[in-house]
């Protein structure tokens, strides 16, 4: 493989396993704790968030080098990030409306969630910080979104296996489904130093 | 429900877990022989704590303590070197019993392996002392039953798996018959073998998860070493090496963690296990993989059996129409 795609693809599997989004940075909670009560609904959010998390990566990167930086309104990218999300998001959602009402339908409730999700925004500044190419940022976006969507496939699995157990009352919930997820970010300490991104 | 009701004994009693234990004990004895007589210590004080552990909830509960948390106990204190501090392996398995099996309301309920839990809390939070502090084993007669710890001026982190990876050469009967640093029971591998054996032979032991994890493991391995990977070790020395053959059957095994529904799942989740021990030792800053490679197969477990169903369900209906 030639070194100008090595880094872009270590990036990719990286931002999947070892650099994952929520198990390592703990980014993007909320919706993962509040969605992964079935399986079918994770299913549907983990897919829309892969695909804004790449699409917004991508155009918060040319956002990001030929608008702000030429005005030097570096400064003004926390709230340029957001509105870009939110405004992509907004156009997804119409687009999908006007096209395919089934996919509407059942996607419907996640859209609006996701501008709120933070990993999108995480992913963004990540890539800001480390100084990432448009191919990078893109592979990026793209990883993090299908590790978030591992994990929260695997935590529905989880819980689903949940219904039949005994948990204590006061740990119903939020509190069973964080130790838990602890427990899954213990597990993927175990690919550390398998990849390396800076 | 009559007030008549006979008093529960306090721990409830479970024929797969007492043959368990039964296949623990000569590796108990083993431990014993090899590290001195400090390793009973260690088994007294994680017995202790385990069950204190259990017995706490369990009173909440209003349910009896299983016999289950003993074999967790055994396993985890097995899992240790034999210069671990007490109070290292007390914390390990109060987390293990506590955060991987009684918040999950107790025995049967869980979803990683308590022991497998508690042994990754304390391999990450204690690094130095769980990966750097071993002892070369007593030999002769009567070997560690004169003793109380083994010379631990030879403390040294050069364990048969670091070894390997540095290229050095290591006798595969050394670590057939135990003769290396290491875990308390990971060592000698012939024991864990025919007391693994008895296991599958009585069925307590799933044989498809052990022939999958093995043959896994056996297959990613071949393919590291013919590719000469730097530091890869041909696939027999590497499964006798490390507590490769310890987690496998005793913990991989431990049919409520594992993939549970399908013989299909079984064998999925034993080679999943296989792969990720072979990427993990290759690859990753931890010289010892099983402990991770366990959480991660028991973390996709649930996936992967509800998949499992649902294709099943989904043929039934085509075969209806």
């Amino acid at each position: 493989m030639s070194t100008t795609l090595a880094v872009p693809v270590t990036i990719f599997f990286a931002s999947i396993f070892t650099n994952n989004i929520l198990l390592a940075n703990y980014l993007g909670m909320c919706s993962f704790l509040s969605v992964s009560r079935e399986i079918k609904t994770s299913v549907g959010l983990g897919i829309a968030v892969t695909f804004v998390m790449a699409t917004t990566s991508l155009l918060n990167w040319l956002v990001y080098h030929y608008i702000l930086i030429p005005l030097n309104l570096d400064y003004l990218r926390f709230i340029v990030f957001i509105m870009v999300i939110a405004a992509f998001v907004q156009i997804v959602e119409m687009i999908i409306e006007r096209v395919s009402e089934g996919l509407y339908a059942s996607l419907g409730i996640f859209l609006p969630l996701i501008t709120v999700n933070c990993a999108i925004l995480g992913v963004s500044l990540f890539m800001v910080i480390r100084d990432y190419d448009l191919l990078s940022s893109f592979l990026f976006g793209f990883g993090s979104g299908l590790g978030w969507f591992l994990a929260i496939m695997a935590m529905a699995g989880i819980r689903q296996k949940l219904k039949r157990a005994q948990i204590p009352r006061g740990l119903e919930g939020a509190g069973i489904t964080l130790i838990i997820t602890g427990m899954m970010a213990l597990a993927f300490m175990g690919f550390a130093g398998i990849l390396n991104i800076t | 429900m009559t007030l008549q009701q006979k008093k529960k004994s306090l721990i409830q009693m479970q024929k797969p877990m007492k043959q368990m234990l039964l296949a623990l004990s000569p590796l108990v004895l083993a431990s014993i022989y090899f590290f001195g007589w400090r390793t009973l210590l260690i088994f007294g004080v994680v017995n202790i704590v385990g069950f204190l552990a259990e017995y706490l909830f369990a009173r909440m509960y209003g349910k009896q303590v299983s016999l289950a948390v003993f074999v967790t106990n055994f396993i985890f204190a097995l899992s240790l070197p034999p210069t671990i501090p007490l109070y290292i392996a007390a914390v390990g398995i109060a987390f293990g019993v506590i955060f991987g099996k009684m918040v999950f309301g107790g025995f049967g309920k869980n979803i990683f392996n308590p022991a497998i839990s508690g042994r990754a809390f304390i391999y990450i939070s204690f690094g130095y002392d769980l990966t750097s502090r071993f002892v070369p084993p007593v030999r002769g007669f009567p070997g560690g039953f004169s003793l109380w710890l083994p010379n631990v001026d030879a403390v040294t982190k050069a364990t048969p798996l670091v070894a390997l990876k540095n290229g050095e050469v290591m006798s595969r009967l050394d670590l057939l018959f135990g003769n290396t640093a290491g875990s308390m029971g990971e060592t000698f591998a012939l024991l864990i073998i025919i007391a693994g054996l008895y296991l599958v032979i009585k069925k307590t032991a799933n044989w498809r998860i052990i022939t999958g994890s093995l043959g896994g493991y056996a297959v990613l391995q071949i393919l590291f070493w013919l590719l000469g990977v730097s530091g890869a070790c041909d696939p027999v020395t590497g499964m006798l090496a490390g507590s490769l053959l310890f987690g496998v059957f005793f913990c991989a095994t431990d049919p409520v963690s594992a993939s549970q529904t399908t013989n299909s799942g079984r064998w999925i989740y034993g080679i999943f296990i296989g792969f990720m021990i072979a990427l993990i030792r290759q690859f990753s800053i931890w010289p010892e993989a099983v402990t991770f490679a366990i959480l991660l197969a028991n973390m996709f477990a649930p996936l992967l059996d509800y998949l499992l169903k649902e294709q099943k369900k989904r043929k039934k209906e085509r075969a209806k129409v």
